[in-house]
């Protein structure tokens, strides 16, 4: 279930002077199975690249292929794609709107047709696997934590059993742990699966420890696409488009430069104590 | 007493359901207590629904305790001819810039609040400039705050504040809805007005590596007050801020668990620079001692 | 997709009539469109014509920008001249079928064309040099008299700047939850009128409840900003003729007179 962009530009506001290039020739190649984040500043046209994957705008000029089908040709199902490559906004808050949480959860695999039997059973099943307990089922979606709407959000897209799951900014606006949380679920959800996840964020932060491969965004282009490792390994750059890299990258380039023999590709806590010990201790 | 006090402070509502019967008594707020000196820089932590939001809206005179009472500068919030007095003094900030900007233009808007308290036209222009040249948004004063970005409008909320010449301002999680850009300009900018204007500043946020240089941080649980002290003396307690659902910075969390690991370092290590000179000295040592 | 529309929307520059006083600018409108009502002869138009141009000349907004953000009412404007055109009854020019052109349906619907282009174009120079937040000082001010009677003019000022102020916003989150709703199979555009009132209802409420809690957001923000209401409230841009508001109401007037006399009588 792969996911192919051909040189895809979009502009916006193309008949004004004020013609803008979201999206400048980007071209990516997403595997099945993979755990991709894409991180880019506001305005940096990562939400409008993810827009494109399941057809809500349309490129200006490029192709995009779901599984070898150009998602442009007049006989592709759009509606189909929409359901195979699911996409959560960031504010659950847009999309809720039933009276309970599992009717909630039920109005997408209600939109693709299913008998009543097969939607309540899709949307059971989407409840469980983002973790959301048993006894809120029943409760209005808007009395529940920003945490637990956003589970909802997500159960709600999860229920049309997409292949590809876009998650736009799923922790915005969430305390810590509750970042953390949703995120644990998130890597949880892809190693039980095995579904595609796209993960969108502009924390560096949040998606190194979790993401195989990093996609960055920089006025519409694809700067940096690569593990996270090499990606890091360009922090200077990442800083001067606005975007940093993890804290512990840039303790370890300073130790490094001081004359420590370090590893700076270090990027998490565990490998940098690692690190330091062994350089320190011995 | 200093600009803000607040004493014994307790908040609660009923909740009710959909028949408006009683279902429940919340305590949002729960018997805190705080002193606050003129030109301070405070942090309010905690958790969403720790209670801070709910605090701070007490400190505007927006929500008055159940118990306890609050004094801003010297004044009661409870008194209702003080009111606007109070508000005038201890100017709030909220979280959602697009919910609060009234003006259709940026230097409308800033001049809403002194145009509220009757002050001379002359003198609103002086200070809308004066407010707008303090976060640095002079330059976008005839702009439309919809073509802005969220940190932008959010320092024009903060200059719409400064207007009103207040002696403190409470900012209600200004960043949380900001992308790491944003919240790097809006705290620039308060940090600047405490240091140049030596405005006292309550900041309520959950993001850890806003309050490092703040002058003394709370940490509010279950609408008690958890901790409080220096940050570094906050964030040497590492294990307890996990408890309540707190994140620490990452330099502060590697110097932990290097800590762990045997390494004689000092606890609550704030910044890279700290952490990497801390590091060097030790290996220097090491290898003095050989 | 909603965004695209710019009727009326303020357009941003430095022009003689950008800085002129609301109130002439208000007054000089409602004088232009009741004008537009009055004529009686070709060229009654023709000088409202004129008059519209030298004011789209002063305004410094270019033409081609009006023109884009009438796109959104030609629908309308369409409406208007066929049914005048069909259904107008006199002197048959031409029969198609069963439809007929009259001499009188044709007159009406090229008539009725211009005076709404005209109509249209002539209050969007207003909106689009003037502030909304002028506008409705312009209307408190102009509006002052009826307090007398209890008329709560400044709330009604306040309303209408915070509604404008807000229209944007709104229409932007329309937008993303649309989107949103979407990408979960909803579908707005197909079935008969009863699928399609159905259909809106995930749009909404959530956007409903949007605009509640931005309200209730916008309440306590104005507070804590010391408004309570128009009393003692100082302005920070008060209305104050300048003498190019005269001469601006000279000009007005010299188009009344000129409007009366030739677009009523010859």
């Amino acid at each position: 279930m792969s996911l192919i962009l051909d040189h895809v530009s979009y502009i916006y506001g193309d008949d004004t002077t004020l013609a803008v290039k979201a999206l400048d020739d980007v071209c990516l190649n997403i595997p099945d199975g993979q755990f991709v984040g894409v991180i880019g500043h506001t305005g940096s046209g990562k939400s409008t690249l993810m827009q494109h994957l399941n057809g809500l705008l349309k490129a200006t000029s490029g192709s995009i292929y779901f599984n070898g089908e150009d998602i442009y040709d007049k006989d592709f199902d759009m509606k189909k794609l929409r359901s195979k490559v699911g996409l959560v906004f960031q504010y659950p808050e847009h999309q809720l709107f039933e009276i309970d949480v599992f009717s909630d959860v039920c109005f997408g695999p209600k939109n693709l047709g299913l008998d009543r039997k097969e939607v309540e059973l899709r949307a059971y099943d989407a409840l469980k696997k983002v973790g959301l307990p048993d006894e809120l089922f029943y409760q209005s979606p808007f009395d529940l934590s920003g945490g637990q709407k956003r589970r909802v959000a997500i159960a709600g897209v999860l229920a049309m059993k997409p292949d590809v799951l876009i998650l736009d900014e799923p922790t915005a606006g969430l305390d810590p742990k509750g970042r953390e949380e949703i995120l644990e679920q998130i890597k949880k959800l892809q190693t039980e699966t095995g579904m595609t996840i796209i993960l969108v964020s502009h924390s560096m932060e949040d998606v190194a420890k979790y993401v195989d491969r990093i996609v960055v965004m920089n006025r519409g282009k694809v700067m940096y696409d690569d593990i996270p490792k090499e990606v890091f390994r360009h922090y200077k750059e990442l800083e001067e488009v606005g975007l940093a890299a993890p804290q512990v990258t840039y303790i370890m380039h300073a130790l490094k430069q001081k004359g420590l023999a370090v590893d700076v590709d270090a990027t998490t806590i565990e490998e940098a104590t690692e690190q330091i010990c062994l350089e320190i201790l011995h | 007493m200093g600009i803000i006090k607040a004493e014994n402070v307790t908040f609660e509502y009923i909740r009710r359901d959909e028949e408006g019967n009683v279902e429940g008594i919340t305590t949002a707020v729960d018997n805190v207590s705080l002193d606050i000196e003129q030109g301070q820089f405070i942090a309010i932590l905690g958790h969403n629904g720790s209670g801070k939001s709910t605090f701070a809206k007490h400190l505007n005179a927006i929500l008055h305790p159940t118990e306890g009472t609050v004094w801003v500068n010297g004044m009661n919030t409870r008194h209702e001819e003080d009111v606007w007095d109070i508000r005038q003094t201890a100017g709030m900030v909220f979280q959602n810039p697009d919910n609060q900007i009234i003006g259709q233009i940026v230097e409308e808007d800033v001049g809403f609040g002194p145009e509220n308290m009757g002050v001379p036209t002359k003198e609103i222009w002086e200070r809308v400039e004066e407010s707008l040249k303090a976060v640095g948004m002079y330059e976008f004063r005839k702009h439309s705050p919809n073509k802005l970005s969220g940190g932008q409008k959010q320092r024009v909320s903060i200059a719409g504040v400064l207007a009103m010449h207040p002696k403190c301002i409470v900012l209600d999680e200004p960043t949380a809805m900001l992308d790491p850009n944003g919240r790097k300009e809006v705290i620039r900018a308060i940090r600047a007005l405490n240091d140049v204007e030596g405005m006292t500043v309550i900041l309520i946020t959950h993001y850890m590596e806003e309050i490092i240089y703040a002058d003394k941080v709370f940490i509010m649980d279950k609408g008690k007050v958890a901790m409080e002290g220096t940050p570094r003396e906050v964030f040497s307690q590492v294990e307890k801020l996990k408890k309540l659902r707190l994140d620490v910075p990452q330099v502060t969390l590697l110097a932990y668990e290097l800590q762990k690991k045997g390494l004689p370092l000092p606890d609550g290590i704030l910044t890279t620079e700290e952490l990497v000179q801390e590091l060097l000295d030790l290996k220097n040592g090491n290898l003095e001692r050989r | 997709m909603l965004r695209d529309i710019t009727l009326g929307q303020y357009y941003q520059t430095e022009s003689v009539l950008h800085r002129m006083d609301p109130r002439v600018k208000l007054g000089g409108t409602l004088l232009y469109i009741i004008s537009l009502f009055c004529f009686k002869n070709f060229w009654g138009y023709l000088i409202a014509v004129l008059f519209l141009g030298c004011v789209i000349k002063l305004s410094k907004v270019p033409f081609k920008y009006m023109v884009k953000g009438m796109k959104a009412i030609i629908v309308l404007l369409l409406i208007t001249v066929v049914f005048n055109l069909f259904l107008t009854p006199g002197t048959a020019l031409i029969t198609v079928w069963k439809l007929t052109i009259t001499k009188e349906g044709l007159k009406t619907a090229l008539t009725m064309a211009l005076r709404l282009t005209l109509l249209i174009i002539g209050s969007s120079v207003m909106t689009l040099t003037t502030t909304p937040n002028q506008l409705t000082d312009a209307m408190e001010k102009g509006m002052s008299p009826l307090k007398v009677i209890k008329v709560p003019v400044h709330e009604l000022a306040m309303m209408m700047s915070i509604a404008l102020r807000f229209i944007p916003i709104l229409l932007e989150e329309t937008d993303k939850i649309m989107k949103a709703q979407i990408a979960r199979g909803a579908d707005f555009e197909s079935g008969n009128l009863f699928k399609r009132a159905k259909a809106m209802v995930p749009l909404l409420v959530p956007l409903f409840i949007s605009a509640f809690r931005r309200a209730n957001d916008l309440a306590m923000a104005m507070e804590a900003r010391c408004y309570r209401g128009g009393d003692n409230r100082t302005k920070m841009k008060p209305l104050v003729y300048h003498r190019n508001d005269f001469i601006a109401y000279a000009f007005i007037f010299v188009y009344m007179v000129a409007s009366i006399t030739i677009g009523r009588v010859f």
